[in-house]
């Protein structure tokens, strides 16, 4: 992998976000809506409760930690799209560039703009909430990480889909990760689940680092070693969706890649 | 002089459907291959499978002697391409499409190298605008630019000078030109521009229905056709002229006087001295050779070239 190739694809997307308000929103637009909205709400439904700054708590945590996923998801899917709008990208893949550096590329991208987008919507949790998610430390880490990854499951499988589709599942690049959202129990414990869902989010690596999150912030921590499982199993399906994202490409290259566009 | 592209049984299949069979051609440094063929010939696929984004059936293409499944990286960053089917991102400006597009290749000098191309291709007035305010025309010069960032070795264009102005295109056509003799870059070119790959192109490669039906100089292919048109304006006996031509097998046609008929090259002494002959008197006489415009016509339309 040549560092300056990524450069390269990084300085594509970096100066369409600086130039596309609509990708600068993503950012900050919609994690504020989230927060007024939801915290909002919630603040509402929870004020006669006893615990109510605890819980409104883990409701804000839960909203911020997400935009991890949810960002790592969507630079994937986003960025091929706005390649194959912009019939771009065979002035992309018809040079020296490797597919891995192109997808690792997009991955960082993916970090940078999670780390942008929650760093932003922490403080304005903290402005609008009096709730500091900075406080839960150095466990935001290992959480982040996890989810992050799981994040990238969700991307690869989409832009594979949109490889092997193209255009008309468009939708997806958006949308997909919030299949998983009841499961990933953002905003819940697990066991308010009904028990098929609880099996279910057994298998969701996300569920654990949201149930962790809950349980620190009501003053009991998780150990780390508990994260492990959830940990091996991010990297397992990671495994997977890579080796589909590869084949969707190779698949596409006896298409043409001109055939996505 | 050393080769630089060798496609040997090259073949792609889509489903039952093969749209290239089997073709084999090499090419040397510093030549420039014109690629022609009807919609459909399979001229984009084989382009396609040049630079490795699309994957043959079976074959091989070596670029500098090496396989391009095997070594695209490598390989590609000596070789660039232009293409009608491509677009750069819209909202980008000229200049940072050109600096994102600069970084995919390993440039030493990369500002002295953007700034070089800034002025070939006639840049400056377009360099801050975004992409999306250019004409197509400035367009395709842009994409033309890109396409010389890494100074490639082969460059492949397809319809190059499609949508430029008469004076652009011909200053792109001499700036090619002159990049194969003072840097002896190898070219394979597409084009629907008779007398640009008359121009420009050492060899024509005329490819049907995924095969090659034809790979010589323009002036060659041109000479295959063994006929010619010879037009006259006939002022006395015209109608004998019928029978003459029914009878030397050649076929007629008029328009306003001028008398077009079209027979073998080799005929024309005796159709010549039979007009004498026959007293058919003419004010005006020319003879039309036939060109590669006529070669790929007759090519395009399926007809036998002695027929014609």
């Amino acid at each position: 992998m040549k560092l300056y190739r990524m450069w390269g694809i990084f300085l594509r997307y970096m100066f369409a976000f600086y130039h596309t308000l609509d990708r600068l929103a993503d950012v900050f637009f919609w994690p504020t809506v989230d927060l007024v909205l939801w915290g909002l709400t919630s603040r509402f439904f929870i004020s006669s409760s006893s615990n109510a700054q605890m819980l409104l708590g883990m409701l804000i945590s839960g909203l911020v930690l997400w935009i991890f996923p949810w960002r790592a998801q969507y630079e994937l899917g986003v960025n091929l799209l706005e390649d194959v709008w912009n019939r771009n990208l065979i002035n992309i893949f018809a040079t020296p560039v490797r597919f891995r550096e192109w997808v690792m590329t997009l991955l960082s991208i993916g970090i940078a703009k999670g780390i942008i987008s929650f760093s932003f919507a922490g403080m304005l949790a903290y402005v609008l909430y009096a709730t500091n998610i900075f406080k839960l430390g150095i466990y935001l880490f290992p959480w982040a990480v996890i989810i992050t990854l799981f994040g990238w499951v969700f991307g690869m499988l989409v832009t594979s889909a949109v490889m092997s589709f193209g255009t008309r599942i468009q939708t997806l690049a958006w949308t997909s990760i919030y299949i998983v959202v009841p499961f990933a129990a953002v905003y819940y414990p697990v066991s308010t689940l009904p028990g098929w869902a609880q099996t279910v989010a057994h298998y969701v690596p996300a569920s654990y680092v949201f149930e962790a999150m809950r349980a620190a912030i009501s003053g009991h921590p998780v150990p780390i070693t508990a994260l492990l499982w959830p940990t091996i199993m991010s990297l397992l399906y990671l495994g997977i969706s890579f080796s589909v994202l590869v084949a969707s490409y190779r698949k596409l290259l006896q298409r043409g890649l001109m055939s996505v566009e | 002089m050393s080769v630089v592209l060798e496609v040997t049984d090259l073949r792609k299949s889509f489903g039952d459907t093969e749209v290239i069979k089997g073709i084999n051609f090499s090419l040397n440094e510093g030549e420039i291959l014109g690629i022609l063929g009807p919609n459909g010939a399979g001229k984009t696929t084989t382009l396609q499978m040049l630079l490795g984004i699309l994957t043959p059936t079976s074959g091989s293409v070596h670029v500098f002697g090496k396989d391009i499944a095997t070594y695209k990286s490598e390989v590609l960053e000596h070789v660039n391409f232009s293409s009608t089917y491509t677009d750069l991102p819209w909202r980008l400006t000229v200049q940072e499409n050109l600096i994102w597009s600069s970084y995919l290749y390993d440039i030493k000098d990369r500002k002295k190298r953007l700034a070089k191309i800034k002025e070939l291709f006639r840049l400056e007035p377009l360099w801050k605008k975004q992409m999306s305010a250019l004409s197509a025309g400035q367009r395709t010069r842009v994409n033309l630019a890109r396409s010389m960032v890494n100074f490639p070795k082969l460059l492949l264009l397809d319809e190059p000078t499609a949508s430029l102005d008469p004076e652009v295109a011909t200053y792109m056509r001499e700036f090619f030109a002159g990049q194969r003799r003072d840097f002896k870059t190898t070219i394979i070119l597409t084009s629907h521009n008779m007398a640009e790959v008359e121009e420009l192109c050492d060899r024509v490669l005329i490819l049907k229905d995924g095969e090659i039906v034809g790979n010589d100089t323009p002036a060659k292919l041109a000479k295959k056709l063994e006929y010619c048109h010879l037009n006259l304006r006939i002022i006395k006996n015209a109608t004998k002229l019928t029978t003459l031509v029914d009878h030397m097998k050649g076929s007629m046609s008029e328009n306003d006087g001028v008398y077009t008929i079209t027979f073998k090259e080799q005929q024309l002494p005796k159709f010549l001295n039979t007009l004498s002959e026959q007293k058919i008197a003419y004010s005006e006489i020319s003879i039309d050779k036939p060109d590669l415009e006529d070669y790929f016509m007759s090519v395009a339309k399926g007809a036998s070239h002695e027929a014609l």
